[in-house]
């Protein structure tokens, strides 16, 4: 395989966009190409979950390829649930790693606020076993609710440390310009006050509003090339350095031990191994936190922490801005945003932010090595990268 | 009527959901599998209760859990339990759990044991 690096990213605000869902992966991707000065590229894949079912368009990449006037270049549409960003990412590296393509541009949309929060859900939930899960009514936020109860009686979770999470990612997110929420919170007024309840009420118990992701449209963009090209442009050096992606069973019931997400295990131990490096070498990660529950279990899962103690290390502000491993600086997909085709290309624009050292206010200090987690399914589909910064 | 597990020919492996090649032995061949009912007692493993639930459910509150069954293959369901408990011993009960335009859907239901 070759060496592959990010040349170019791009990003629209994570929140309401009231335009065309071929515009919203075509912005971010414009923007990609600015910031590295590239007009012509090799091949496209769109990341992209719900086009065909609340848009009611389908082969979205004809759409942005030919918006983008870079016809004749071929064109993909990459579907993974809420993985589908760092899947496309993926695809782009094996097609710059193998030596098929020089520069390859990877844009994520969605635009899901076109229907209502409950249709949005419903369709989400559509991920979810036919049979064994979706007819009772289990959507996302149901099972994490379930997995969320198991993970407090089992490891001391509680309430508090799940806020905990939401506080420190709106935090991080008011810093972040493209965010979804702008929006201060504190655990006295989620969690203590008389009010809490009604700002704070549940949506799956244990977890109230504040522990789940917002819906989000958006798009996202990076541009991956050869060391031939990446040598050419004068930006910081950002390698993608590894890669890793696991599958489990679609229905959760089924997973021996129903607290462990073997997925992120997997896909985190090859992203890691490929690229050479240990948990302990990560400066800064983006994790898959559409649930507060999941930033905490996935920061033991990626090797961050021991099993059953991330949430002690949440208590110690390691996962801070300015902690020991700042995790989701972004602000998440809690506090970002979580347009599902592109979170993951959102992830990997952040730690390229972060790498090249223009994150400003929300900058993780010397940071040379980003991670991602990018979590499809309740963890059915699970893919993880690694970011180098080379001088 | 029965929720089905479906049995390997060759190992002896139980399923639930089904699957179309053996996850223990890999076998391949259609039709490998015995139907076989799943047992109805079992403990709580864990549970939620889902609020504004999707559009086909006329409930403020959709009561959900996992379901450890005696034979020790879990099940999701629903839950027709006013104070679920984990660990709690549960039966169950193959009712509709679903009714929209495409028609009814059955599945299992756990009351209190």
């Amino acid at each position: 395989m070759r060496e592959v690096y990010v040349i170019g990213i791009g990003i629209t605000s994570f929140s309401r966009l009231d335009y065309p869902l071929s515009e919203i992966a075509a912005y971010p991707a414009m923007m990609a190409m600015k910031d590295c000065g590239i007009r012509k590229i090799d091949h496209l894949y769109v990341s992209n979950m719900g086009a065909g079912r609340i848009n009611g368009q389908t082969g979205l990449a004809n759409a942005v390829i030919d918006t983008l006037s870079q016809t004749p270049a071929g064109a993909e549409l990459i579907e993974n649930g809420p993985a589908s960003g760092a899947s496309a990412i993926k695809e782009g590296f094996m097609a710059v790693g193998s030596g098929m393509h020089d520069v390859v541009m990877i844009t994520g949309a969605e635009r899901m606020r076109e229907v209502n929060n409950l249709e949005a859900t419903d369709f989400i939930a559509t991920l979810t076993h036919p049979i064994a899960e979706y007819i009772y009514g289990v959507t996302l936020p149901s099972l994490a609710g379930m997995f969320t109860r198991m993970y407090m009686e089992k490891y001391g979770v509680t309430d508090r440390h799940l806020a905990m999470v939401a506080v420190k990612n709106h935090d991080n997110a008011l810093l972040n310009p493209f965010a979804h929420l702008h929006q201060k919170i504190t655990i006295e007024g989620i969690l203590d006050s008389p009010e809490a309840m009604t700002n704070n009420p549940y949506v799956s118990e244990p977890l109230r509003f504040f522990d789940c992701c917002p819906v989000s449209d958006g798009g996202a963009c990076v541009i991956l090339a050869s060391k031939e090209v990446a040598e050419k442009i004068k930006r910081p050096k950002i390698r993608l350095a590894g890669v890793g992606q696991a599958t489990d069973t679609l229905a959760v019931h089924e997973r021996e031990n129903p607290t462990d997400l073997l997925a992120v295990r997997r896909a985190a131990e090859q992203a890691m191994k490929m690229a050479g490096i240990k948990p302990s070498d990560v400066s800064v990660a983006e994790l898959h936190d559409a649930f507060t529950i999941l930033e905490i279990v996935e920061s033991e899962e990626v090797g961050f922490f021991k099993k059953g103690e991330g949430h002690k290390a949440l208590e110690r502000g390691d996962t801070k801005l300015t902690g020991r491993i700042p995790i989701n600086p972004s602000g998440g997909l809690k506090g970002k945003g979580h347009p599902v085709g592109a979170t993951g290309i959102g992830q990997a624009y952040e730690i390229v932010t972060q790498l090249r050292g223009e994150a400003k206010k929300r900058q993780v200090k010397d940071a040379k090595i980003g991670f991602t987690c990018n979590f499809g399914g309740f963890g059915n589909n699970v893919v993880c990268l690694t970011f180098v910064r080379e001088d | 009527m029965d929720i089905l597990g479906y049995k390997c020919k060759k190992c002896g492996q139980l399923h639930y959901p089904y699957r179309l090649v053996c996850k223990k032995c890999g076998e391949n061949e259609h039709n490998e599998f015995d139907a076989v009912p799943l047992p109805r007692k079992g403990k709580l493993v864990t549970f939620t209760f889902l609020h504004n639930p999707p559009a086909d459910f006329m409930v403020v509150k959709l009561p959900l859990g996992i379901v450890k069954l005696e034979n020790g293959i879990c099940i999701t369901g629903q839950l027709k339990i006013p104070r679920p408990e984990l660990g709690m011993a549960v039966q169950g009960e193959v009712e509709v759990v679903r009714e929209s335009g495409d028609g009814k859907n059955y599945g299992m239901v756990f009351y209190p044991a």
